[in-house]
């Protein structure tokens, strides 16, 4: 088993769009999320390096569209 | 114009070092603001993993390729983040337009408000004529299909 974690600052991406994120990534590995006082904190444990590595990228761009597109829902 | 640093190649407000199979920058966030580094990321984020992440004051973004380029691997390293850099500097720039433009956009279209929902002031409505006889319109354009060519109301009726 593979173990990888992320650190999603609170200032850069939204927490609610973070747990969408998971939740759509969730049937491909253990997902564990945890909150820190500037952070959210996601680990991820997969079967192996490459399949936690690519899950943790794939994660995270996923998290950041959803970040930027609700940032310009609210500003238009 | 771009020079060599012990930490990588540093342009304006910009530094980037490679990380193994990643490239991470560091981002003066004076110089760039987060809407712009938002606007670079999501054009790369079809092509390689971006992270975002807080740094001096600043910010850094992490940038790997989706699938592992053919030859040079630190040459294609390299053209990614110049691409970034290029990108991220035209969304600041795209940023400061705007910002600049904003006051004279929000002023254009509060007038444009303004002329269509204001209300006529009193002296507008002491000007006003209203003694004018209505419009001629001998072709009956202003009139209602109903009236133009409508059932008439058969006048008089027998016994």
């Amino acid at each position: 088993m593979a173990e990888r974690s992320l650190h999603f600052s609170k200032s850069i991406y939204a927490g609610k769009q973070v747990d969408a994120a998971i939740n759509v990534y969730a049937p491909y590995a253990e997902i564990e999320r945890a909150e820190e006082p500037g952070a959210w904190v996601v680990k991820i444990v997969a079967s192996s390096e490459g399949r936690a590595k690519k899950l943790e990228g794939e994660l995270a761009n996923y998290a950041l569209g959803l970040t930027i597109r609700a940032r310009k829902a609210v500003e238009s | 114009m771009a020079e060599t640093t012990t930490e990588g190649l540093a342009f304006a407000g910009l530094q980037f070092i490679e990380e193994g199979d990643a490239i991470t920058f560091a981002i003066d966030a004076s110089v760039y603001p987060l809407a712009a580094v938002y606007g670079a990321s999501f054009t790369f984020i079809d092509r390689a993993y971006v992270f975002l992440s807080e740094r001096d004051g600043g910010f850094a973004a992490t940038l790997r390729h989706k699938k592992a380029p053919e030859g040079d691997v630190e040459a294609a390293l390299q053209a990614l983040a110049g691409e970034f850099a290029n990108e991220l500097l035209a969304c600041a720039y795209r940023e400061k337009l705007t910002e600049a433009n904003r006051a004279t956009l929000e002023a254009i279209t509060m007038q444009a408000i303004g002329g269509a929902m204001g209300p006529p002031s009193l002296d507008e409505l002491e000007d006003f004529d209203f003694s004018d006889e209505p419009f001629e319109d001998p072709l009956g354009i202003a009139m209602s299909w109903e009236e133009k060519y409508g059932k008439k109301e058969e006048k008089g009726t027998d016994g």
